[in-house]
């Protein structure tokens, strides 16, 4: 695996929050248009990897590098102009924006410029960008939500409206945070079917976090499992399964049989 | 028109350009309690202008609104450090601060307040309020609304989606001093005569009161603030002070029941939707198809 | 000394702050009904003790009142309705005082006729002794229910974690009007008193004198009752020693002055500690 094959790579990262050490000299490397899935028990320190790779909070020490470069103390702000977008654990949509809107803010890193800023969106009846969000959520199917107030929305609908907005960015590589959770079966395939066909073009790489070990056998390729802020594994799903730290650590895990259909579906 | 109703329409327009210099820093999440200092600056600035330099009142009152957004530029930086109730006593002490020196400078009058030669009327006030809704309207239609106000609901998600917050919020703060400033010098203007003692900590809090009873979602909610302000009491003929007793048992009782304000943006978007431009039917026709079946 | 009063009104937005995490700008309001309250029994003929008594039921009422309109219906919505209300009560105090007894400064009788002790050259008023003497006690007295009482050990409790607080047992909708009285006691107490020794009362007094209790409580360290006293020495001195170089009209701009600077250099205040004053 030659270094331009990685999209993302850390090395050595750490972080402590007072005395507790959250992550703890991780390196791992996600290669690029491969689905990859981020897994461990809670606590194990995932959404902060997240947190670090966004520059929420600054590490403690090693490095993060995107596409080769180096992005370590890079400023929050310009992250995801540099291609990585996300969306978050407890959904955050902007309550006193509309669905549309919620969308463009997503388009903000490609158009926040001060001509940018200024543009009329909301005012003239055709705006490039408010037609590509609106395109946007009529490709996910959600254009007739397109102005209502998101906080009534159902739940699914706000998740699915995230990751439009989060994919407005145009970003290099995803990061979803548990995007299966609190979906029900039917939902949960149709996201599977959204994140299969938006990376096909190989454009795009998902890193994801989740829980639920059905479907990262069904999407990701690839799987690093991670305890106590440190990597104890890595490999395809089925390698994954059958290491046994992992099993040890998911001590009485589902039975594996589920996995086993599902990958050989995906395959 | 009679005197009597020129200067409450006087009052209207002026109360409503000061709505829209608390609406500002309010839509980005800010309380400015230190508004009444800005609409201090300007009135004192135009006044000397237009009396010292004799400018027309016309230059005067946009170059004293620059004056007091150059002054809130200024104090943005430090200010804006500070968050939530820190930043609401910060802009307090700001506020009580400008006040104090107004009462030292000699050369304004000091404690004995500063007449005002030039006069403008009623048309000139309306106008130039018109335009500052106009421009605040036009504003809030542009990305800096769906920016200001992702800034206002969630920091840490504008600032991860690319949005400058701290740029956003020393804009909405200066621009919304400015205005307050524009405000002032309007007042100045028309009622000849402006005291230091005016531009105090309750009028300050009576345009946050009455921003907040029209509604800080939409652009229409300070508007309806200030004339619900100004003009309710007008009809129940009511006195001075008891015009403040009502406003104020008012807002308590809004504040409990409803404390978006009158005007809220689901409520508006209801209400306007039919008149906004429809999605074009070949555009999301043509992409319609692509939506996986079942 | 004014810096006492400016103390008891830091104490009063301190235990608001502290425990309720609510900074209630309707206080200097209940400093104006204190004093005003004072003024206007005394006028009608009561004695001074049933007049103070008067204005701490003025000011204790008025609190409650308060409480009832911004706390009950209010702590799930938005995080500055509080606020905003209890500044809009702040406006209400003052347009009824205007309406009731007329917007002019009001002079009190003097009480203690010759009552000043003459010590190695300074003059010492004993109303404003008493006055000192009186806040300092009560801060202690307020101190002691602090540490020592079930009701004290309740404030703290909820002043460090509500949610533990109610895991506790402790009964929050109980205990919170008992704040908004404590409070609204020590801020119409330093109305009365500021009223006995000035011998002036305004509607607007709440505005001139007791928002310098905000700046005092920040200065101090807001939520530290110790600070607040603390605070409100200083800047008692602090208005002293501007008089003293730059003359009386400079006085606000150094009150205010330094509370904008300790906002930006050190917003936690010069003795920040936690509520009841362990070291943060």
């Amino acid at each position: 695996m030659s270094a331009s094959d990685q999209i993302l790579r850390l090395e050595a990262v750490s972080k402590h929050f007072g005395g507790l050490r959250v992550i703890e000299d991780l390196s791992f490397a996600v290669k690029r248009g491969v689905r990859t899935a981020l897994i461990g028990p809670n606590g194990a320190g995932k959404t902060t990897v997240f947190n670090l790779i966004t520059g929420v909070f600054p590490v403690d020490a090693g490095r993060i590098l995107l596409d080769g470069a180096d992005i370590t103390d890079t400023p929050s702000r310009l992250r995801i102009g540099y291609g990585i977008a996300r969306s978050f654990q407890n959904i955050r949509l902007m309550p006193h924006l509309s669905t549309l809107e919620n969308v463009m803010v997503g388009q903000h890193c490609r158009n926040g410029g001060v001509r940018g800023v200024l543009q009329p969106v909301n005012l003239v009846p055709h705006n490039r960008w408010r037609d590509a969000a609106r395109a946007a959520l009529a490709d996910a199917g959600l254009i007739e939500y397109e102005r209502a107030t998101v906080g009534n929305l159902p739940y699914g609908v706000q998740k699915r409206i995230e990751l439009v907005r989060a994919l407005m960015a145009q970003p290099r590589l995803l990061l979803l945070d548990e995007p299966a959770a609190g979906l029900n079966p039917a939902e949960t395939e149709a996201l599977q079917d959204q994140l299969e066909k938006i990376c096909a073009g190989g454009g795009l790489t998902v890193l994801v976090v989740e829980h639920d070990m059905h479907f990262v056998g069904a999407l990701c390729e690839d799987v690093i499992v991670l305890d106590f802020g440190r990597k104890i594994a890595e490999g395809s799903p089925e390698d994954v399964r059958h290491n046994p730290l992992v099993q040890e650590i998911y001590l009485g895990a589902p039975a594996a049989e589920p996995m086993e259909r599902h990958s050989a579906r995906s395959a | 028109m009679s005197g009597y109703l020129e200067g409450v329409l006087v009052l209207l327009a002026v109360n409503v350009v000061f709505a829209y210099g608390g609406f500002l820093p309010l839509a980005a999440g800010q309380l400015n309690l230190g508004l009444a200092g800005f609409a201090a600056i300007g009135a004192y600035t135009s006044a000397y202008l237009s009396n010292v330099f004799t400018l027309p009142p016309l230059l005067a009152i946009p170059l004293a609104g620059i004056a007091a957004g150059a002054v809130a530029l200024v104090v943005a930086v430090p200010v804006l450090r500070t968050r939530g109730i820190y930043l609401a006593l910060a802009t307090f002490a700001l506020g009580q601060i400008v006040q104090a020196i107004i009462l030292n400078l000699q050369v304004v009058g000091g404690a004995a307040g500063y007449p005002v030669t030039a006069f403008i009327r009623f048309p000139t006030i309306a106008a130039t309020a018109a335009i500052v809704v106009a421009l605040v309207w036009l504003l809030f239609a542009t990305r800096f609304g769906i920016a200001v106000t992702a800034v206002h609901d969630d920091e840490r998600v504008a600032d991860l989606m690319g949005i400058d917050v701290r740029a956003f919020q020393i804009a909405a703060f200066a621009l919304g001093s400015a205005i307050a400033g524009i405000g002032g010098g309007l007042y100045a203007h028309h009622f000849s005569f402006i005291e230091a003692q005016y531009f105090n900590i309750s009028l300050s809090i009576t345009i946050v009161l009455y921003v907040l009873l029209g509604g800080t979602q939409t652009v229409i909610g300070p508007l309806l603030g200030a004339a619900v302000f100004t003009l309710l009491p007008e009809v129940l003929r009511a006195s001075a002070n008891w015009r403040y007793v009502a406003f104020a048992a008012a807002l308590i009782v809004i504040m409990a029941l409803r404390p978006e304000g009158l005007v809220t943006s689901a409520q508006l978007r209801r209400l306007l939707g039919f008149t906004r431009a429809e999605p074009d039917p070949a555009a999301v026709a043509a992409a319609v198809p692509k939506e996986r079946a079942g | 000394m004014l810096g006492s009063i400016y103390a008891m009104v830091a104490v009063a937005l301190t235990l608001s702050i502290g425990v309720l995490r609510f900074l209630n700008f309707s206080i200097p309001g209940l400093f104006m009904i204190g004093g005003m309250t004072a003024w206007a029994s005394l006028r009608s003929g009561m004695s001074w003790p049933l007049a103070i008594g008067a204005a701490l039921a003025a000011g204790a009422f008025a609190s409650l009142v308060v409480e009832r309109f911004t706390w009950r219906w209010m702590r799930s919505a938005q995080h500055f309705v509080p606020l905003v209300s209890s500044m809009a009560f702040l406006l209400l105090f003052e347009h009824l005082a205007v309406i009731y007894w007329g917007s002019e400064l009001r002079t009190l009788p003097v009480l203690f006729p010759n009552a000043d002790w003459r010590i190695a050259g300074l003059v010492i008023s004993l109303p404003q002794l008493g006055g000192l003497v009186c806040s300092i006690a009560l801060v202690w007295a307020l101190t002691l229910v602090l540490a020592r009482t079930r009701l004290g050990r309740g404030l703290r409790t909820i002043a460090e974690d509500s949610d533990t607080a109610l895991l506790l047992g402790v009964d929050i909708n109980r205990i919170v009007p008992v704040v908004f009285l404590i409070s609204g006691l020590f801020a119409a107490l330093a109305g009365v008193i500021f009223a006995l020794n000035y011998r002036q009362v305004q509607p607007f007094m709440g505005e001139v004198v007791g928002l310098k209790g905000i700046s005092a409580m920040i200065v101090g360290g807001m939520g530290n009752i110790w600070g607040s006293i603390a605070g409100g020495l200083i800047i008692g001195l602090v208005e002293v020693m501007s008089i003293g170089y730059f003359g009386a009209d400079f006085v606000d701009i150094a009150v205010y002055g330094l509370l904008l600077l300790i906002l930006f250099v050190r917003p936690t205040g010069l003795f920040a500690a936690d509520f009841a004053g362990q070291r943060a």
